[in-house]
């Protein structure tokens, strides 16, 4: 594909129109007056009827848990083909991303991360009781791996602990950078297991739980504040002997052979950092189109600043971005809808380029406005705080490097 | 109860327009989209069908090059099918001719009712739905606010300048529907998906039983004679107030007589 079909179209003019009536005039308020985006991502899903395919989509899929059957060739086209995963995700993605890039960090946590594990390796009664609400989008959701003391070491630094109690577990430890983690009804949350052994905790078993709001000794606290990304709640969690039931076990098994916590948290590697190419994508268009604009309309001794030739240069290497990454972005459609998968070094490295492509060009964009691009007037202020978090979060570009070489050597 | 909506395609008004320098009119040959102003009667007409307890939207279009992007964006949004009516002879149509191909065109969906804007955003003339009603031999009832109907009639609270009137006429009937009279809906993703596969009928002239010769440029009665640049607003006059600008604001207003 070279370039989005008619039907594509439509649902970027549909997106379009929606945000230009329900996002653009509650920016400030998502921005800078800490006004969630829950509300906003729920008409989204009422007013193109994205909680209606959620509920289709969810009972194939408790059905053939429930079977034990895998999806089909033709189920996966249809789900991931032309106009499947590309005009019903993407798209969406590209659009918000053009202005609030927070509200998709919000919505891909609460929907693909929280919702995606427990519809992975969940049981049929997990999946039905917190699965659902968080696929129609009617409930929050948290996705809680990173502590403070080990980021990038995700896995291996981890410290929250489980510890076996009768049928059940008591839980212990401290979460952070979580998002939605203030607001979340429903959080997925790893933690090693404390089996009394003499295991170093490294190398402890990893297992998932499934959270609630409101339970016994678990604490959410208020977002934080941040450089950017601020319509995206971000907090802490604390749980002191958080008591939890059996049922609150993903997969309702400590059996490793049916999904480890290790594997259920490294499996969406690939789909989170595929996503990151389209955030940066919009982000890009965003900024390009705005310097587009302003070099027309900004006149100095006399003559539009796009008639200098820095202007000119800083323009050519924004659109020099914005097509590696459509290219990128586009291939990996093509791919799902020919129902192959991403390599992770594929997905790292297009996560890499992406990343540093969107933090550069915003950066340009207030450089190329000067003055005007470090208000937020001119939006390129926010999309370039925004953009840095893309270096960041869902695997720093440190991360993505050591995943591409590990991945490129390994063969 | 089945409604028909009369819609345009017009060119993007985004877009700047251009005009064709022989014939004056409009350059159509590009992409068109649905022309917004119709959008709320195909909303109207989908709320009229499922208030009823059922029946079908059809879509009536004329458009060049057998055009349907602004169709279908229609169908998106629930209309069940579309009939179009594209040749090269109906170029230069009037706004009668295009009325004769619409009417030609409705008497095939056989409606209950037929909505129409009170007028495109591209043309303006405003006149085509009330000669549809003419030349089908139906009444017409203009610049409904709201719409509904009941057994065989359809109520409208008619815009006036002093408010609204209440009309009562028998179906079938066309209505023109203002702007304000529904808010239209978005598409849903599933309708866009579904909107490719929806039956859109492309007709000719030929097709319709209508005299080439009457309609397009040769059935034209309506001739453009000439285009000029609409003359630039002249700058307006800023008053400072001092204490006293209540009473310029009073002068100004008394000499348009709005006061």
């Amino acid at each position: 594909m070279f370039e989005w079909s008619e039907e594509q179209l439509m649902v970027q003019e549909a997106m379009r129109r929606f945000i230009e009536a329900e996002v653009v005039p509650n920016i400030d308020d998502l921005e800078h007056n800490g006004v969630p985006p829950f509300d906003i991502i729920r008409k989204m899903y009422a007013t193109f009827g994205m909680d209606q395919m959620a509920r289709d989509r969810f009972k194939k899929q408790l059905e053939r848990k429930i079977s034990g059957q895998e999806e089909s060739a033709e189920e996966r086209a249809e789900r991931a083909g032309d106009g499947g995963a590309a005009a019903m995700t993407l798209i969406p993605i590209i659009e918000l991303c053009r202005y609030c890039p927070g509200i998709v960090t919000s919505m891909g946590v609460s929907v693909g991360l929280a919702a995606g594990t427990i519809m992975k390796q969940g049981t049929p009664a997990q999946m039905e009781r917190w699965g659902l609400d968080l696929l129609t989008a009617e409930k929050v959701g948290s996705w809680a791996i990173t502590e403070p003391n080990s980021g990038s070491d995700a896995l291996g630094g981890m410290t929250t602990t489980a510890r076996r109690d009768g049928d059940g577990y008591i839980l212990n430890g401290n979460k952070t950078w979580i998002t939605n983690g203030p607001y979340a009804d429903t959080i997925v949350l790893y933690a090693k297991l404390d089996d009394g052994s003499d295991t170093p905790i490294r190398n402890r078993q990893v297992l998932t739980f499934i959270l609630e709001k409101g339970m016994e000794g678990l604490e959410q606290s208020k977002p934080f504040r941040k450089m950017g990304l601020n319509s995206s709640p971000t907090g802490e969690l604390f749980l002191t002997d958080v008591r939890v039931g059996p049922e609150h076990l993903l997969g309702e098994t400590e059996d490793e052979r049916s999904g480890s916590g290790r594997d259920s948290a490294k499996g969406n590697f690939v789909t989170e950092r595929a996503g990151l190419a389209a955030m940066s994508l919009g982000l890009i268009e965003q900024c390009l189109q705005l310097s587009i604009q302003y070099a027309k309309d900004r006149v100095l001794w006399g003559t539009p600043i796009g008639d200098f030739q820095l202007i000119q240069l800083k323009l050519a290497k924004m659109e020099v971005a914005r097509l590696n990454v459509q290219n990128l972005v586009f291939r990996h459609i093509e791919m799902s809808a020919a129902g192959k998968s991403l390599s992770l070094a594929e997905a790292s490295a297009m996560k890499l380029y992406s990343a540093q492509a969107a933090s550069e060009v915003a950066m340009e964009a207030v450089q190329l406005m000067g003055g005007n691009g470090y208000t937020a007037d001119y939006r390129v202020e926010q999309l370039a705080r925004d953009a840095k978090v893309y270096q960041i979060y869902a695997g720093t570009d440190e991360i993505q490097i050591t995943h591409i070489a590990k991945d490129l050597l390994r063969r | 109860m089945n409604v028909a909506v009369c819609v345009k395609q017009i060119p993007d008004p985004a877009a700047p327009p251009a005009l064709d320098p022989g014939t004056k009119n409009l350059v159509r040959d590009g992409k068109l989209i649905l022309d917004d102003s119709d959008a709320y009667g195909v909303e109207m007409a989908l709320q009229l069908a499922e208030a009823a307890g059922g029946g079908e939207v059809t879509l009536v279009s004329m458009a060049p090059n057998g055009e349907t992007s602004g169709l279908r964006t229609a169908l998106a949004m629930g209309a069940a099918k579309a009939i179009l009516v594209s040749d090269p002879a109906l170029a230069g149509c009037d706004a009668l001719g295009t009325a004769k191909v619409l009417a030609a065109a409705l008497k095939r969906a056989e409606p209950d009712l037929i909505l129409a804007a009170t007028e495109s955003s591209d043309g303006y003339t405003g006149t085509t739905p009330v000669q549809v009603a003419e030349l089908m031999g139906l009444p017409s009832v203009t610049f409904a606010k709201k719409v509904s109907t009941e057994g065989g009639t359809v109520k409208v609270e008619r815009q006036t300048e002093a408010g609204y009137d209440e009309v009562v006429s028998p179906l079938p009937a066309v209505v023109t529907v203002t702007a304000g009279v529904v808010e239209p809906r978005y598409p849903s993703f599933k309708g866009i998906m579904a909107a490719k596969s929806k039956p859109v009928e492309t007709l000719t002239v030929a097709d319709l039983g209508l005299d080439a010769a009457s309609v397009g440029s040769a059935g034209a009665r309506q001739e453009i004679t000439n285009v000029a640049e609409a003359e630039a607003r002249a700058a307006g006059e800023i008053v400072v107030d001092e204490g006293e600008g209540h009473l310029k604001v009073i002068e100004f207003l008394e000499q348009l007589k709005v006061i």
